[in-house]
């Protein structure tokens, strides 16, 4: 069994999205490998649940910001590769300028209460 | 957009997009496998981490399945096959359900839908929510002296109340003023003026017809647009223009073949020749529901059909006639119209009084709604239809607690399928569903039923609000309005009786039902929660039932009440025909020479006993005129023009003196007979015979009343109705009454057998006297007499028919209930047995039950019935609204139903094999 990490992290609702469209930026990957691109780059905090990775593919799909096709793995069997589209990547843009005004913000507010205490 | 579409996409190829899903898992689960391995677990324990890691694949699927097909309506579908399943399984269950339920939606729409026609439907013209008519209020009139008002003769009704007096006609002179003062609020104000029945000879064939008087913007303010030719205008309605008709499109398609056909075509109109110049559309049927008059007439052009007035009626001030309506410009409120219009009226109306007294009591203005025409339907059905409207109501309650306790009897037996359901990760809410889809459906199905029920319903409704009548004219139909209301009603009876037992159904406790099979029947009986909900449904619905049952007694008793009061006539055998001699265009002088004739040629006929006339039928005449005895007013006093022979053919014996004979014509001594009643109350005991009676009123003779002799005095007879006292009558020769007065005759036939056999004959002979004179209102003496008591007729056979529905759908309900409960207690019944209770104590002991809900119930009922019956108070005859014989024959009935309905279940619960039943569990 893996070691677990100190502490793990739970994921903020709505940020899978951003995450997966994320991970698919460089260039097309499977599930398994989304899943295990998020959890070590992010030094094992964030562990991302195969219940809700699935349904956020699909619903990913259903949006017409990723595009799935079924390829063969390096290992040679048959997997299902997801990419972004052009969509996706407009998508992936705002929603990373939004997401940069939101941490700014917490550090912002929750700074100088680091500093009092 | 993309999105909708390519999730039909997928939705359509959803068979395919389910494997690749799998198969993307298993990849996933390979994936994860292969890594642990790497990570150097051994093969199984790598396999068992990897599928923990995934955790319940079967919610991985659903949850991405959710992303791309509408999980809803997939759903939905879902639990419409396994309802549909289901109610095929349980064909018993859904047939009873669904069958009372109909029958429940059915009665509802078909009651609407004569609610729709007579009091919801707009008229078929343009904008009608701008329609008013006008009318005027009064105080009430003096009772001592009812001539001391400006109305001082009328032609048309007017309605007293009790605190005042409303009428829709008015004198023409009000008209023209109003027509002048209406300008700025009113883009029209048209008059009309219903004409009677006309007769009408169209290639040599008479017939009546009902026509209207209108005046030359009538169409224009309705803006109607002709099907053929053109409308009635301004200068078809001058005095002396040539007369014109339009007519109904029914009335020409019926005559001509064709709306065009009949443009240009002469009729004869009361034997006046008229060139129909156009046709109504076909929809339009005048501003009266009540009445669809094929002919339009322009009122001044044609007021020789009008009246005996002639140009007098367009001066006089006095006579009131017209009706009026009008159209509210665009932006004007009805208020601002009434306080316009209301000043000139009060102006022009206080120039026409020339007493004090009538001043004192000036009618004044007022405008209503138009938007559904005249009212004249409305007054007469609305009560009847709403006292109806509730009957059904009930009977749909009823309907939909005894499907709700169908329902939750079933629930209970499927407490455990549910449970697991539940268990399984169902959410509640999900289940509820999956229930309510299923009463849903069984409500469509009653819907689609009750349709087929309310379509046989209406067509019972008009045959017996018609009642053979002629020219009834009110008709139901299943328009958009009403198939709404069903489809409401029942989606709302859906939700509503499946909602309680899907919510107890799906109750927290679940575990135990699923641990416990039948813990919770032994001793729990109908005392566990559940059972209280069933308890109070059944209740409710004996104590509806017994509120319908009342209401049915009580209409029965009126009914029969009314039909065994003494008519002093014999009714039976009697065939009675209408003939109106002058209005084919007789000359007034042969009037009376043609009658008798009539009357001697239809004698002569084989099987006829005995012939005569009167003015009108027994039961409906209505005549008084100014009658004194020696100089004595004689109140109340009703007067019937008779001809010879009435009281052999009518079969009223004559106490005294003589009946009237053929020689009591014009020139010869000028008799009368009268009543018992009147001899008694005008002579004591002193002898009537020989004493004279003076008739005034439109009877004068050079302005001084005809003086007639008593030659008879016959027994009472009913006169006008079967209401009320008889008044006292005074039998006037036909022959003897100035030719004027002569108009519509009514022939009685008495016959040897079945009268309407003879109506052939009857059309044959008058045919062969005059060709231009028909025959109408052919019916026997005692239909004549069922039609003045209609009313009572429809609501006892109603009442009786919803109370039988309400005790057969409650009886079910009951039964359902016992039987539920001895399939819950078999447990119990069977120990009781084999501890050597006895087979009949068992039977008792459930029976008891029955009794107890049903006297709850009664009780309940009958405190309502109390409550309720004053509202119907006004529709009974002679009978109490807490009758106690009825009050207590439905109590009977309903025990006696529920004790039939309950010993059945109660008689298999007493058969419980003691072995079996212990052995079940």
């Amino acid at each position: 069994m893996t070691p677990k990490p100190p502490s793990r992290v739970d994921l903020l609702r709505g940020t899978l999205d951003l995450l997966v469209l994320r991970t698919l930026l460089p260039g097309p990957s499977h599930g398994h490998a989304i899943a295990k691109h998020i959890q070590r780059t992010s030094e094992e905090l964030l562990q991302v649940e195969t219940g809700s990775l699935y349904p956020a593919l699909y619903r990913l799909e259903a949006k017409g910001w990723i595009t799935a096709s079924w390829e063969l793995s390096d290992k040679g069997k048959r997997a299902r590769y997801y990419r972004i589209t052009q969509n996706g990547r407009k998508q992936l843009v705002a929603e990373q300028s939004k997401w940069d005004a939101f941490a700014r913000a917490m550090g912002l507010l929750l700074k100088p209460a680091d500093e009092e205490a | 957009m993309t999105a909708f579409f390519r999730k039909v996409q997928w939705w359509l190829q959803r068979r395919r997009r389910e494997s690749e899903l799998q198969d993307e898992l298993q990849f996933h689960l390979s994936e994860e496998m292969e890594e642990r391995q790497a990570d150097g677990l051994p093969v199984d324990e790598a396999a068992w981490a990897a599928r923990r890691d995934l955790g319940n694949a079967t919610l991985v699927r659903e949850d991405a399945r959710a992303q791309w097909s509408w999980v809803l309506l997939e759903q939905l579908l879902q639990d419409v096959r396994y309802g549909l399943r289901g109610m095929f399984r349980n064909r018993t269950f859904t047939a009873l359900a669904a069958l009372s339920l109909a029958l429940g939606i059915g009665a509802n729409t078909a009651i609407y839908s004569f609610m729709d026609a007579i009091l919801l439907r707009s008229l078929p013209v343009t904008d009608p929510a701008s329609l008013v008519v006008v009318k005027w209020r009064s105080g009430p009139r003096d009772r001592v002296n009812p001539h001391s008002f400006v109305l001082r003769s009328a032609d048309g009704r007017f309605d007293p109340d009790d605190s005042g007096v409303t009428g829709p006609i008015f004198p023409f002179p009000a008209f023209e003023r109003l027509r002048r003062a209406s300008g700025p609020v009113l883009s029209s104000l048209f008059a009309h003026k219903p004409a009677g029945r006309l007769n009408v000879v169209i290639g040599g064939e008479a017939e009546l017809v009902q026509g209207e008087h209108v005046s030359g913007n009538f169409f224009r303010g309705l803006a109607v647009v002709p099907a053929a030719g053109r409308l009635i205008q301004e200068d078809d309605d001058r005095a002396g223009a040539p007369p014109v008709v339009v007519l109904s499109s029914g009335y020409a398609q019926r005559r001509f073949g064709d709306a065009t056909g009949a443009i240009g075509q002469t009729i004869l109109v009361n034997n006046v020749a008229i060139a129909v110049v156009g046709v109504a559309p076909h929809e339009f049927f005048g501003v009266d529901p009540a009445s669809s008059p094929h002919l339009y007439l322009p009122m001044r052009a044609t007021s020789f059909l009008l009246h005996d007035l002639g140009e007098e009626a367009y001066i006089d001030p006095n006579y009131y006639w017209v009706e009026m309506m009008g159209r509210l410009k665009p932006g004007v409120e009805l208020s601002q119209a009434q306080s316009a219009l209301s000043g000139p009226f009060a102006q022009w109306v206080a120039t026409t009084a020339t007493t004090d007294r009538e001043r004192a009591n000036l009618p004044a203005l007022r405008l209503e709604e138009g938007a559904a025409g005249l009212d004249s339907l409305r007054r007469q059905y609305s009560k009847p239809l709403y006292v109806l409207l509730a009957m059904v109501g009930l009977i749909l309650a009823i309907a939909c607690a005894n499907t709700a306790n169908l329902l939750l009897a079933r629930s209970a037996a499927r407490a455990r399928e549910i449970a697991v359901r539940l268990s399984l990760g169902a959410g509640r809410w999900r289940v509820v569903r999956q229930l309510l889809t299923e009463s849903v459906m069984l409500a469509a199905l009653s819907g689609a039923l009750g349709i087929l029920i309310a379509i046989a319903g209406m067509g019972l409704l008009t045959a017996l609000l018609a009642n053979g009548q002629e020219g009834f004219t009110l008709h139901a139909e299943l328009n958009r309005n009403v198939l709404l209301v069903t489809l409401t009603l029942s989606l709302l009876s859906g939700v509503l009786f499946g909602l309680a037992p899907a919510l107890q159904a799906t109750r927290s406790g679940l575990m135990q039902k699923l641990r416990d099979r039948s813990v919770s029947a032994v001793g729990a009986g109908l005392r566990t929660r559940r059972l209280s909900l069933t308890q109070i449904l059944v209740v409710a619905q004996i104590a509806t039932s017994l509120l319908l049952l009342v209401a049915a007694g009580l209409f029965v008793r009126t009914l029969t009440n009314l039909q065994s009061v003494a008519l002093g006539f014999n009714r039976d055998n009697v065939l009675l025909f209408e003939i109106n001699a002058p209005q084919a265009g007789l000359p007034q002088a042969r009037i009376a020479d043609f009658y008798g004739d009539l009357q001697r040629r239809l004698g002569q006929a084989p099987g006829v006993r005995d012939v005569t006339l009167s003015h009108a039928s027994l039961i409906r005449a209505g005549r008084a005129h100014g009658l004194t005895v020696e100089g004595r007013p004689t109140d109340g006093t009703r007067v019937l023009w008779t001809g010879s022979r009435f009281f052999t053919t009518m079969e009223i014996p004559i106490l005294r003196g003589r009946e009237i004979v053929e020689s009591d014509r014009q020139g010869a001594l000028p008799v009368v007979v009268v009543s018992e009643l009147f001899a008694r109350t005008y002579f004591d005991k002193a002898d009537a015979l020989g004493r004279p009676v003076e008739i005034g009123g439109s009877l004068r003779v050079d302005g001084k009343p005809l003086v007639f002799q008593i030659v008879g005095v016959a027994a009472n007879a009913r006169y006008g109705g079967l209401k009320g006292n008889p008044p006292p009558v005074v039998y006037v020769p036909y022959a003897q009454v100035p030719a004027p007065q002569l108009e519509r005759v009514t022939y009685a036939m008495r016959t040897e057998s079945d009268p309407l056999g003879y109506a052939a004959a009857v059309r044959r002979i008058v045919h062969d006297a005059d060709g231009r004179v028909p025959v109408t209102n052919v019916k026997t003496q005692a239909a004549d007499i069922d039609q003045t008591i209609n009313q009572e007729i429809v609501f006892a056979r109603l009442c009786s028919a919803f109370a039988i529905l309400a005790l057969t759908i409650a009886c079910v309900g009951l039964y359902a209930t016992m039987a539920y409960t001895v399939a819950r207690r078999t447990n119990e019944i069977g120990l009781r047995l084999a501890l050597g209770a006895r087979r009949g104590g068992v039977i008792w002991m459930m029976l008891r039950d029955v009794c107890v809900l049903t006297m709850v119930g009664l009780v309940v009922g009958a405190a309502a019935a109390v409550a309720a019956a004053r509202l119907i108070e006004s529709f009974l005859f002679e009978t109490k609204p807490n009758d106690p014989i009825a009050v207590g024959l439905a109590a009977v009935v309903l025990l006696t139903s529920a004790l039939v309905a309950g010993y059945g279940p109660a008689w298999r619960a007493s058969r419980v094999d003691p072995l079996t039943a212990l052995r079940h569990e």
